[in-house]
C-alpha cells in the first residue's frame, strides 16, 4: 500500500464531503437569530442581480430595448403566479392575509377560491434570450406579517417594498410547486398510531394554511 | 473480521450536535458507540459482502418480475388487489429506487447470509454515510488510526447521484421528504436526504406524513397547500396500502421514492419467494411460506431451529425462533428467543435459523447498503439479544 494513486483509484469511501454544508449548528451560540438562512447562503455561491417591477410599463421604461422580453417574464410570472399563490375558501379568508381589495376570485370546474393578485415580479437577465422570473406578491392587512414587503409565492420575505434590486442565488427562480385547495387531511399515519405509542400532535401551522 | 477497542474522539458530542446528530444516544441508551470498531480485509469486504448484495439484489428484480404477473404470489405477500395494477405499471415503467440495506449474518469466514432485504424504508443511513465516514477522517487525522485504513461506505457520494439519475428520470426540479411525527432518528434520516438532494441540485420540501392533505383535484398536498408531485416518503408502503390515503397516493400522479414495486422487496415473503427461485445459494437461508408449512416434509424440518418472522415486521418485532421436532414446530420457551410487537395479523414466514456471531458478550449484524443498484457501504449493529432490535448499537468499522 505504497502506491497512493493506485490506492485512492481503488477507495471505497466517498472521497469528498463537503463538511460546512453538513452543519447544522454554530459550535458557540450566535446573538442573532435567522442561522438557517445565514449558512444557506454562506454556502450558494452563485448570485444573480435581480430586480422587481410592479408592472409591465415599469419595465418597459427601464428597459425600452428588451420590451419582449419583459413581456414574457411578465406573462411567464402571471401563469406562475395563478399556478402556486396561496389559494383561500374564501374572500375573508385572502383579504385577512393581504387587505381589502387584495384579491381575486378564481372558478374551477369544481368551485372556486380566492388568491391574491401577484403584485410585482422579480426579473433577472433580462437582455438574455430567457430571463428568469418569478411572480411576487405583498400584503397591506394590518394582520400580516408580510405587510408592505415582497414575498414569493412560497412565503419567502425579500424585504420591504421601497427596496426594488436584490442579489439572490439563481435557486430562488426555481420552479415551485403549484399550489392547490386541501379538502382532507390525515389520511396516512393511522398504521403507526395503531402501532406504537406515538401521539399525533397537530404541525405548526404553514402560510395560507 | 476483528472487533478493535478505541478511544473515543474528547469532542465527538459536541461535534454531534453542530452536525445535528440528535439521536446518538435513545431511551437513556447508547445508540452510537465508538469505544470500539470492525477491522475488515479488502478480500471480505469485495468478495463476501460487496458482490453477493449486488448478486441478490439483481435476484430479488427477478422475484419483483414474477410476482407482479402471479396472483398467487401477489396473495401470499398480502398485497391488497387494489395496488397489483400500480405495482405491475410501476414496475414496467422501470421506476427508480433511491437506497435498500440487505442485513447479512456474517463472521468474516464463511459466506454471508441474508436475513432480510430492508428496500422501503431502511433507516441509519446517517450514521452509515456520513457519521461513521467523519469518525474515520477524524481518526487517521489524529493518528489514531493508518493513514491507508478506508471503509467501505461510497453511501453519500452514490445517493447525491441516484438523486440526480431521479430527478433527471422524472424531470424534477423540487422534490417533497415527508417521514412521521415525533422521532428524532426518521426525521434526522430525512434531513440527511435532504442535504443529498440539495448537493443533487433538487430543491427540497418537508411535509410530516400524518399533515399530507388531499387537494380538491384529487392531488396530495403539504401544509402550505402545495402539491405533491415528487415525494421520498420514509413511510412503508404497506402502512400507506392500508390506511384512508392510499388509494389516492396511487391517484394523486404523485411519484413516489422509493417506488411502489418496492413493496414486493421490503416484504419478508420475498425470502421464501428467493428461496424458490434460487434454492441452494449460498448467501441464501432456507425460508417457506407458512401456507407452505403442512406440504413440507418431517424430515425437512428435523433437527433445525427456525425463525418464525411476520410478513411486515419491523426493527425486531414479533420474532420468535422455534424448534423442529417430531410434533413440528414448537416454541422454545425462553424469553431470550422471541420478541412482541404489534405485527403478524398478515402472516408469517419460516426462515432457517442462523446465529449471529459473537465478538466478546456482543452479537453483530452487518448492514450491506445497495443506492440504486449498486452496492454501497456497510454498517455494523451490536445487541446484547439474539434478535437485533432498534436499540442494538451502532458501531464505525474500518478495512486495512
Amino acid at each position: 500500500m505504497t502506491d497512493t494513486s493506485s490506492q485512492k483509484l481503488k477507495q471505497k469511501r466517498t472521497r469528498n464531503i463537503d463538511l460546512r454544508s453538513m452543519r447544522k449548528a454554530f459550535s458557540l451560540k450566535p446573538i442573532t437569530v435567522g442561522l438557517a438562512g445565514l449558512l444557506l447562503s454562506a454556502c450558494s455561491s452563485q448570485r444573480e442581480e435581480a430586480i422587481v417591477f410592479n408592472n409591465l410599463d415599469e419595465c418597459v421604461s427601464a428597459n425600452p430595448s428588451a420590451s419582449a422580453q419583459c413581456e414574457v417574464a411578465y406573462e411567464g410570472a402571471l401563469a406562475e403566479a395563478a399556478r402556486t399563490a396561496p389559494k383561500y375558501n374564501t374572500a375573508n379568508d385572502c383579504e385577512f392575509e393581504f387587505g381589502p381589495n387584495q384579491c381575486q376570485q378564481v372558478r374551477t370546474s369544481s368551485g372556486s377560491f380566492f388568491m391574491p393578485f401577484m403584485a410585482g415580479y422579480m426579473v433577472s437577465s433580462l437582455l438574455s434570450p430567457r430571463p428568469y422570473y418569478q411572480p411576487m406578491f405583498t400584503s397591506y392587512s394590518p394582520n400580516s406579517p408580510y405587510r408592505y414587503r415582497w414575498i414569493g409565492a412560497d412565503g419567502r420575505d425579500f424585504g420591504g417594498l421601497n427596496k426594488k434590486r436584490y442579489s439572490v442565488s439563481k435557486s430562488v427562480f426555481d420552479k415551485k410547486p403549484a399550489v392547490t385547495r386541501t379538502m382532507q387531511r390525515g389520511g396516512f399515519g393511522s398504521s403507526v398510531r395503531a402501532k406504537s405509542a406515538w401521539g399525533s400532535r397537530s404541525g405548526s401551522k404553514g402560510w395560507g394554511g | 473480521m476483528l472487533r478493535m477497542g478505541i478511544q473515543p474522539r474528547a469532542n465527538w458530542q459536541q461535534m454531534a450536535h453542530e452536525y445535528g446528530f440528535h439521536f446518538h444516544t435513545m431511551h437513556g441508551q447508547a445508540y452510537w458507540d465508538e469505544s470500539a470498531y470492525y477491522q475488515f480485509t479488502l478480500e471480505q469486504i469485495e468478495r463476501d459482502l460487496e458482490s453477493p448484495t449486488e448478486e441478490i439484489q439483481q435476484m430479488c428484480l427477478h422475484v419483483v418480475g414474477k410476482v407482479c404477473k402471479d396472483e398467487e404470489l401477489l396473495r401470499k405477500f398480502a398485497i391488497p388487489e387494489g395496488f397489483w395494477q400500480p405495482i405491475a405499471d410501476s414496475w414496467r415503467a422501470q421506476e427508480p429506487s433511491l437506497y435498500s440495506r440487505l442485513d447479512f449474518v456474517y463472521d468474516g469466514k464463511h459466506p454471508a447470509k441474508l436475513l432480510e432485504n430492508n428496500a422501503d424504508t431502511p433507516t441509519s443511513l446517517y450514521e452509515s454515510g456520513f457519521w461513521q465516514w467523519l469518525w474515520l477522517e477524524n481518526n487517521v487525522d489524529k493518528g489514531k488510526l493508518p493513514k491507508n485504513a478506508d471503509q467501505f461506505n461510497s453511501l453519500q457520494e452514490k445517493l447525491i447521484n441516484q438523486l440526480k439519475v431521479i430527478a433527471h428520470y422524472y424531470g424534477l426540479n423540487y422534490m417533497h421528504f415527508a417521514c412521521c411525527k415525533d422521532t428524532d432518528e426518521d426525521r434526522g434520516t430525512v434531513q440527511y436526504l435532504q442535504d443529498c438532494a440539495k448537493a443533487a441540485g433538487i430543491d427540497d420540501y418537508f411535509v410530516f406524513v400524518e399533515d399530507i392533505g388531499l387537494g380538491e383535484n384529487g392531488d396530495l398536498t403539504d401544509l402550505q397547500d402545495q402539491i405533491i408531485s415528487h415525494c421520498f416518503k420514509l413511510y412503508p408502503w404497506e402502512f400507506m396500502q392500508r390506511e384512508e390515503f392510499g388509494l389516492a397516493s396511487i391517484k394523486a400522479n404523485t411519484a413516489w421514492v422509493e417506488p411502489i414495486w418496492k413493496s414486493v422487496v421490503s416484504n419478508k415473503a420475498l425470502l421464501p419467494a428467493l428461496w424458490e427461485s434460487f434454492s441452494g445459494h449460498p448467501n441464501l437461508l432456507p425460508a417457506f411460506f407458512e401456507s407452505d408449512l403442512p406440504k413440507l416434509k418431517h424430515k425437512d424440518l428435523q433437527a433445525n431451529k427456525w425463525v418464525k418472522k411476520p410478513l411486515f415486521s419491523r426493527e425486531g418485532a414479533n420474532i420468535e425462533i422455534l424448534q423442529a421436532n417430531a410434533a413440528g414446530l414448537t416454541s422454545l420457551d425462553h424469553a431470550n428467543l422471541s420478541t412482541s410487537g404489534p405485527y403478524g395479523e398478515e402472516g408469517f414466514i419460516y426462515q432457517a435459523y442462523t446465529p449471529l456471531p459473537k465478538f466478546g458478550n456482543s452479537h453483530t449484524l452487518i448492514g450491506s447498503w445497495l443506492v440504486g443498484d449498486e452496492a454501497a457501504g456497510i454498517s455494523i449493529r451490536e445487541d446484547e439479544s439474539m434478535i437485533t432490535q432498534d436499540l442494538s448499537r451502532y458501531l464505525p468499522h474500518i478495512i486495512i
